[in-house]
């Protein structure tokens, strides 16, 4: 057995535990705090809000109530000139109202998570065909393919930004919205496919092979047995694999920044961020708030997927 | 249910023959036990009947019908593993009729196997359960179960049993014989223990280094073994082997003097062209001479020094030393003798066997061989 | 002979990998081999190319931009890989104590390695901004340590040490989950063996926990130098200025004047680099 805690060594190992769990969640405190503080609180250190201020958050997610729209007189007077055409006037409104201020959170969370939700769908599923082969079948170049994905999976999506950017001018992808998100929904294809397919594959090797034999022996074929045991026991890990792609893709930076630059309707959360953070509406409790809110969906995934993630890190030789 | 031929089949990984040129006929409606130490290539056999492992050189046949490109999915073979191999995430219930459903079975059929075969296992209550809320005993009977299910040509069991403790193996072991004599079925069973071997075969295959030392009725096996390998693999506890010398018509170790004419089946004429011979007896055989009815054929070994007695309840087994080696005798609870008795022991030279020393093959008189 | 059953498991075999092996060769591998292509012409950002020979490379080797963000990124790496190595072993031996709340606290120190990077670097620049941070207001105010607030992120010799300290809290996580998971895995009568030989706390640490975590402790900075010598978006979202190579690229690539051959010269070179290492963590620590 080993000894019991003293009451000294309890302190000691308490505290430790405190000083390392405050190191870890003070800066989403801080976050919090910001989004929620009043602009004329946020030099005060403490990290409960004076006044507890809700804006930012219903600006983000347009509950605000829309601005009386100043409009100069002379426009005014245009405005209310009969001859025009009640689209022309409308027009005219939106370029007052849409005057750089307005920040459209709920459609850049929309697109971050339609191309990342594709990601993670289409990458799970060709990996665990992958994995499933590399883990289980014989056929020719299988451990070249098995160290292959290793080597994959550590090369930098850094060093490839270059000549991805390249063949995406060279087919002419770059030159359309839509060419653009494809090329972006296949760069983050490969940016998950062979962290995926490397957990699947550990994750399949520790099936014993006798349940495939046994379903064979039932009367399935190799591919059925896939289909119809390996895939429904999976379920958990092919889920949390899911995830693990999901987050990579709704958190990826780089990419989206050098496709996505010029068309401003597609932006992902992170590039909006980013923007919003260099633009002159830099507000502490909006970006604050935009981090909060990003950050959601990311602890939402994270807490239904925890129990199988760290064993599926740890054991995927883990990417970060 | 089928007939099993295995024509010359051979299988080597790369350069290591593991089952090297193997000949077995399967009868249709026989049980069929290969026994082996591990790494015979019991188990490796087993797999390329089931399709499991491809086979190397030789063919094997199903039914008359060569079978060895056939996947394993189309062999018609029900196969009981020896972790049980139940799929997880599935119920008892789903478990058994998995095969069932996936051979296109109509939905009475299925209702009445799943009642037949839970009734037959004792799987009843059981049914809506998940693998892992069942004990190891249970298991293995839905294993059996899942595999009973299936209206197979041919049943292959993988050491079924060996993941039990040794009650529920017993109690295990008579179920499938009981169940085996009941659906007629053509089975092949693997296993490296020899009482199940002993127990359930109609037939034994007695297999060691990839190669079939022996096969026959588990009888056979026991009274005439063919070489000093299948002489003490089966059999426990193992059989002693003394090396005597030959001098004219007796055979000499210790003081004994063993008349070689009374030995049965023994050609004195070729007997005589060896130097020395193994004698072997089994424990079993022995007997406390002070209970033993005299018979002309008994040979009795007097001035036994019993090193070691160990009380079995109706069993004891002694030790004590023969020919230089350490000696084993089981006598019955009739017998008193106790530890540095000096005791006599006697055995009928029918019973006594005669190997050849360099070839460690069972010398037969000239008639047999 | 009775291949028909290999052959038809490798057919199914090769059938189940080609999509995935398709997309990596045409993504990934393609783009290695034209990365290098690249790397011998000046490339335009619409495609223009002009072979100009190996001059990217006696340009790349010329700029003392190009030494200075390799020096950025050696004490990025050996500053990053000591502290993630460190934080995470301390980390895993506290986790794998027993105490009220551990599952909490295991969950709540995950929370920085699975945060995207732009949801926290804003929370980390306000900690660091000069007017309203924490940062200023604890060093000025409360310690009294200096008497001027100073912009930590915006001078790029502090920022590099700002950015270091992040990447740890980042990056930490990941260390102590493997950490922990081997130590769980470490029997416990190895302890109970030391400490009957009487051996206290820390010559058990010494003589038990370290020698089990040996191959551990190498997989760990190993795959630390792996990913942060390719790791872009942690340096440049919380501070643009610090240099590291990743950074140097991409403003090679897409910022001012463009320059993508050149872009593309640094990257064979980090990609050498990087195979190196890969080689070494396959060999070494895989081998294990």
């Amino acid at each position: 057995m080993m000894n019991k805690r003293t009451p000294l060594q309890s302190v000691i190992l308490y505290t430790l535990v405190l000083a390392l769990v405050i190191f870890c969640v003070f800066p989403f405190l801080q976050i919090l705090s910001t989004s929620l503080k009043h602009p004329i609180d946020w030099g005060n250190p403490s990290l409960i809000p004076r006044i507890l201020h809700l804006d930012a958050y219903k600006e983000l997610l347009g509950l605000m109530p829309a601005k009386e729209i100043d409009v100069p007189a002379s426009i005014q007077r245009l405005l209310d000139n009969p001859a025009l055409s009640a689209e022309k006037k409308q027009m005219l409104l939106a370029k007052f109202s849409s005057g750089g201020d307005v920040f459209p959170f709920g459609r850049y969370m929309l697109n971050t998570f339609v191309i990342s939700f594709i990601t993670g769908i289409c990458s799970t599923f060709l990996a665990s065909l992958a994995a499933y082969a590399i883990a289980r079948l014989r056929f020719p170049a299988q451990s070249l393919m098995a160290n292959g994905v290793l080597f994959v999976y550590m090369v930098g999506g850094v060093l490839l930004m270059v000549p991805l950017y390249q063949m995406s001018v060279n087919v002419g992808l770059a030159s359309s919205a839509g060419g653009t998100i494809f090329s972006l929904f296949l760069i983050y294809l490969i940016q998950t496919l062979p962290v995926a397919m490397y957990m699947l594959g550990n994750y399949f090797r520790t099936i014993p092979f006798s349940l495939e034999e046994a379903a064979m022996m039932d009367g399935c074929s190799r591919v059925e047995a896939f289909w119809r045991i390996i895939m429904p026991l999976s379920k958990p890990m092919l889920f949390t694999v899911f995830i693990y792609c999901f987050v990579i893709a709704w958190n990826e930076y780089l990419f989206a920044s050098v496709f996505l630059k010029q068309y401003q309707d597609f932006h992902t959360l992170p590039l909006a961020l980013q923007t919003l953070f260099t633009s002159k509406n830099a507000i502490w409790d909006r970006i604050m708030a935009a981090s909060m809110l990003t950050l959601l969906p990311v602890i939402i995934c994270f807490m239904l997927a925890n129990r199988h993630l760290s064993g599926g890190l740890t054991d995927g030789g883990v990417k970060g | 249910m089928s007939s099993v031929i295995l024509r010359n089949v051979n299988k080597s990984y790369g350069n290591l023959p593991i089952v090297k040129n193997l000949n077995l006929d399967v009868k249709d409606g026989e049980f069929v036990v290969l026994v082996g130490p591990s790494g015979c290539g019991k188990s490796t056999t087993l797999r390329m009947v089931a399709g499991l492992e491809d086979i190397t050189q030789g063919d094997i046949q199903i039914g008359n019908k060569t079978i060895n490109d056939l996947p394993p999915h189309k062999r018609n073979i029900a196969m009981v593993f020896q972790n049980y191999a139940l799929y997880p995430h599935m119920s008892v219930r789903e478990n058994i009729v998995f095969g069932l459903k996936k051979s296109g079975a109509d939905a009475d059929t299925i209702k009445n196997k799943l009642a037949d075969v839970s009734e037959m296992l004792k799987l009843n209550e059981y049914l809506d359960r998940k693998p892992a809320d069942l004990s190891g005993g249970q298991r293995q009977r839905v294993a059996m179960g899942r595999a009973l299910a299936r209206d197979a040509d041919v049943y292959l069991f993988d050491e079924p049993l060996s993941n039990l403790d040794a009650k529920l193996r017993h109690h295990m072991r008579t179920e499938i014989a009981r169940i085996q004599h009941q659906y007629n079925m053509t089975a092949i069973y693997v296993t490296h223990d020899q009482i199940e071997a002993m127990t359930l075969g109609d037939r034994v295959v007695v297999m060691r280094d990839g190669i079939v030392e022996q096969v026959g009725t588990p009888m056979d096996i026991y009274l005439q073994p063919t070489n000093t390998f299948v002489a003490t693999f089966i059999g426990s506890p193992a059989m002693n082997l003394i090396e005597a010398k030959i001098e004219g018509e007796e055979l000499v170790f210790d003081n004994y003097r063993l008349p070689a004419t009374k030995i049965a089946n023994v050609d004195m004429h070729s007997l005589r062209a060896h130097d020395s011979v193994l004698v072997g007896i089994r424990p079993d055989f022995f007997e406390d001479s002070t209970l033993s009815s005299p018979s002309d054929n008994l040979f009795e070994f007097n001035n036994i020094e019993v090193n070691l007695v160990e009380n079995l309840g109706f069993d004891k087994e002694i030790l004590f030393k023969l020919g230089g080696e350490d000696a084993k005798a089981r006598l019955d609870l009739r017998s008193h003798v106790k530890r540095q008795e000096h005791i006599s022991l006697s055995v009928d030279l029918n019973r006594v066997l005669l190997f050849d020393t360099s070839t460690q093959g069972m010398l037969l008189n000239a008639g047999e061989v | 002979m009775s291949s028909v059953l290999i052959k038809n498991e490798s057919r199914l075999g090769l059938k189940l990998v080609a999509p995935a092996v398709g997309i990596i060769g045409l993504l990934v591998i393609y783009p290695i081999l034209f990365n290098l292509y690249l790397s011998f012409f000046d490339v335009q950002l619409n495609g223009n190319k002009t072979f100009v020979g190996l001059d990217n490379y006696t340009q790349l080797l010329g700029n003392p931009r190009y030494y200075h963000s390799v020096g950025v990124s050696v004490i990025y790496l050996i500053g990053t890989v000591i502290g993630t190595t460190v934080l995470g072993l301390a980390a895993a031996i506290l986790m794998n104590q027993t105490f009220r709340f551990r599952n909490l606290a295991r969950g709540l120190i995950l929370l920085p390695y699975f945060a995207p990077v732009i949801s926290v670097v804003f929370g980390w620049q306000f900690i660091f901004d000069p007017v309203n941070g924490i940062y200023n207001h604890v060093v000025v105010d409360v310690l009294n340590l200096t008497n001027e607030r100073e912009n930590l992120i915006g001078n790029p010799d502090s920022a590099l040490f700002v950015v270091i300290l992040f990447d740890i809290w980042k990056h930490f996580p990941i260390a102590y989950l493997l950490f922990l998971a081997k130590l769980q895995s470490v029997p416990k009568d190895l302890y109970e063996a030391a400490a009957i030989d009487g051996q206290n706390p820390w010559g058990r640490f010494w003589h038990v926990t370290l020698p089990e975590l040996k191959f551990v402790i190498a997989t760990v900075v190993l795959l630390r130098v792996i990913w942060n010598l390719n790791r872009f978006e942690d340096v440049y979202l919380l501070a643009p200025n610090v240099e590291t190579l990743p950074i140097f690229t991409y403003y090679q690539a897409f910022a001012g004047i463009v320059d993508q051959g050149a872009a593309a010269a640094i990257s064979v070179i980090q990609l050498l680099v990087l195979v190196g290492l890969i080689w070494l963590y396959v060999r070494k620590v895989l081998k294990w």
